[in-house]
């Protein structure tokens, strides 16, 4: 990875979806000195532009935007895992000298709708065949989660919700975050409740953003003299998408699967991770990854961030610019977004976000409660 | 969603109709064209069983489009007598009153949203058994 750029994440009112996007993208070029005439091509994460700006067709219409008429671009549509999936279509390409300069952009935009049409769009990634006419919402299902994890390990709300008061700390100095406060626990237990027991403000919101990345080979990345961070690996697992099918509400076993090939693969251990960028869509979703990505034991996901080991300057930082709740999660960006504040830290341009002498991240992106899983590995070169 | 395919549901909506796998011998629903245990094909049809437990539930209160208006609203995890689990919305009960263990059976019911053309659809719903 050689270069990125982004947007803010934000509600954009002024900026359309390929205004969003040709910024994102015009900044990763200028960030690497690299002319548009330079990529071999592009990935499109995106997954509500056919339903909520009924554009389909995408990776094809934004390239154009971009003025990349002769090379390939593809639209990769996976949920929420749709960024991180992206990045390991252009990692094979890379890897395997298919091609040598890729860009993976991920765009969304969410804001132009009412609450109403965003909780349809956010179901559409459902099975509408069987949730379709039924009632039955995502938030719905994560409430079920929600409770049984609750349930399970004799934890309260207010413990598991000090995941999103997490994210919103170290979005405070994050300038390209949506919601850059302090969020308290007291905050977040008296707004509105989605799907009983989940607060909005332990959930993700709408919001625009595109963040943009380059990837070529190592050898291709000296040539140019950019500094750069490795992409160790990219592993991918799946799970039953109809929750009811699998053994156990908790048992996310595309999650383990992908962490352990991950680690299995590289030799790296969770131990040897200087920060986690994690998918917390719900918080109770960010408490579960920190335990089957294998950063403490089961159950023990809310000891890990009721003493601090989360923060910047803890053991194990997680979420360093805020994560799906604080910086924003425009769905099929969010892969990108993490990739982006992977390479931040790893080049040590984190700003006042940096985690000291960070050497290895590991982001983690899902999709539909961890259907689809996504881990990247990346590594700082010098 | 077009009025053919929502027709095409109707054994699930209004039978909860699902499959059985004569190869591993599951069940499951809704009903599918390969089985999501042993990948055989070899299904056929299996109605489920009309009354069960709540295992679980939900109140829902930010709702899609047209669901606004009967906010708030249960959605329950129910085990049916065989043994499957579905999650299904649970009616005729007051949001302080439902309960974790409570006995339930399938009825059907209008939805709030409607299809192309003014068409009512209807789906199944749970509700307490009645002692």
């Amino acid at each position: 990875m050689v270069s990125v750029g982004y947007t803010r994440v934000s509600e954009h009112w002024e900026k359309s979806i390929k205004g969003l996007f040709v910024e994102a993208a015009l900044k990763a070029l200028e960030n690497a000195d690299l002319s548009v005439r330079s990529l071999d091509g592009m990935y499109v994460a995106n997954v509500f532009a056919g339903y909520l700006q009924g554009q389909t067709n995408l990776a094809n219409v934004l390239a154009d935007s971009l003025g990349v008429y002769d090379k390939f671009a593809i639209s990769i549509d996976a949920g929420g895992a749709s960024g991180a999936l992206a990045i390991h279509e252009a990692y094979k390409d890379v890897a395997h000298g298919v091609r040598d300069v890729v860009m993976v952009c991920g765009v969304e935009k969410m804001s132009e709708t009412s609450p109403q049409e965003v909780v349809s769009a956010l179901t559409s990634v459902a099975d509408q065949e069987y949730l379709r006419y039924t009632g039955i919402t995502v938030h719905s299902l994560a409430a079920l989660i929600y409770k049984t994890y609750l349930r399970r390990f004799n934890k309260k709300q207010e413990d598991v919700a000090l995941m999103s008061v997490v994210d919103h700390e170290h979005a405070i100095t994050c300038s390209h975050a949506q919601y850059p406060f302090k969020l308290s626990v007291e905050a977040i237990m008296s707004s509105a409740i989605l799907a009983d027991p989940i607060r909005a403000l332990e959930v993700i919101s709408p919001s625009d953003g595109s963040a943009a990345i380059i990837m070529c080979p190592h050898e291709k990345a000296k040539e140019l003299g950019l500094s750069h961070v490795k992409l160790v690996t990219s592993q991918i697992a799946r799970d039953k998408f109809n929750l009811m099918e699998r053994d156990d509400l908790l048992s996310m076993k595309a999650l383990i699967e992908a962490a352990q090939r991950a680690y299995n693969s590289t030799g790296i251990t969770p131990s040897d991770l200087s920060f986690v960028e994690l998918y917390d869509d719900y918080s109770v979703m960010g408490v579960i990854a920190l335990e089957k990505l294998g950063l403490c034991g089961p159950g023990e996901g809310v000891e890990l961030l009721k003493n601090g080991e989360v923060k910047l300057s803890g053991s194990i930082p997680v979420n360093t610019f805020g994560g799906l709740k604080a910086r924003g999660a425009p769905l099929g960006a969010v892969g990108v977004y993490q990739a982006v504040e992977a390479y931040l830290q790893l080049t040590g341009n984190a700003g006042p976000n940096q985690v000291k002498n960070a050497r290895i991240g590991l982001t983690q992106t899902s999709c539909g409660f961890n259907s689809i899983v996504v881990i990247n590995l990346f590594e700082a070169c010098c | 969603m077009a009025t053919s395919a929502y027709w095409r549901t109707r054994l699930q909506r209004y039978r909860l109709m699902g499959n059985k796998c004569s190869t591993c011998n599951k069940i499951f629903f809704p009903p599918r064209l390969v089985c999501p245990y042993c990948g055989s094909v070899k299904l056929s049809e299996s109605k489920l069983p009309e009354r069960g437990r709540l295992v679980d539930y939900t109140v829902v209160y930010s709702a899609p489009e047209c669901y606004e208006t009967v906010i708030p609203y249960v959605v329950g995890l129910v085990e049916l007598e065989n043994g499957v689990k579905i999650v299904a919305p649970i009616t005729d009960v007051d949001v302080n009153e439902v309960e974790e263990g409570m006995e339930v059976e399938l009825t059907i019911r209008r939805l709030p949203e409607q299809l192309e053309g003014g068409m009512i659809c209807y789906t199944y719903k749970f509700r307490p058994v009645i002692k």
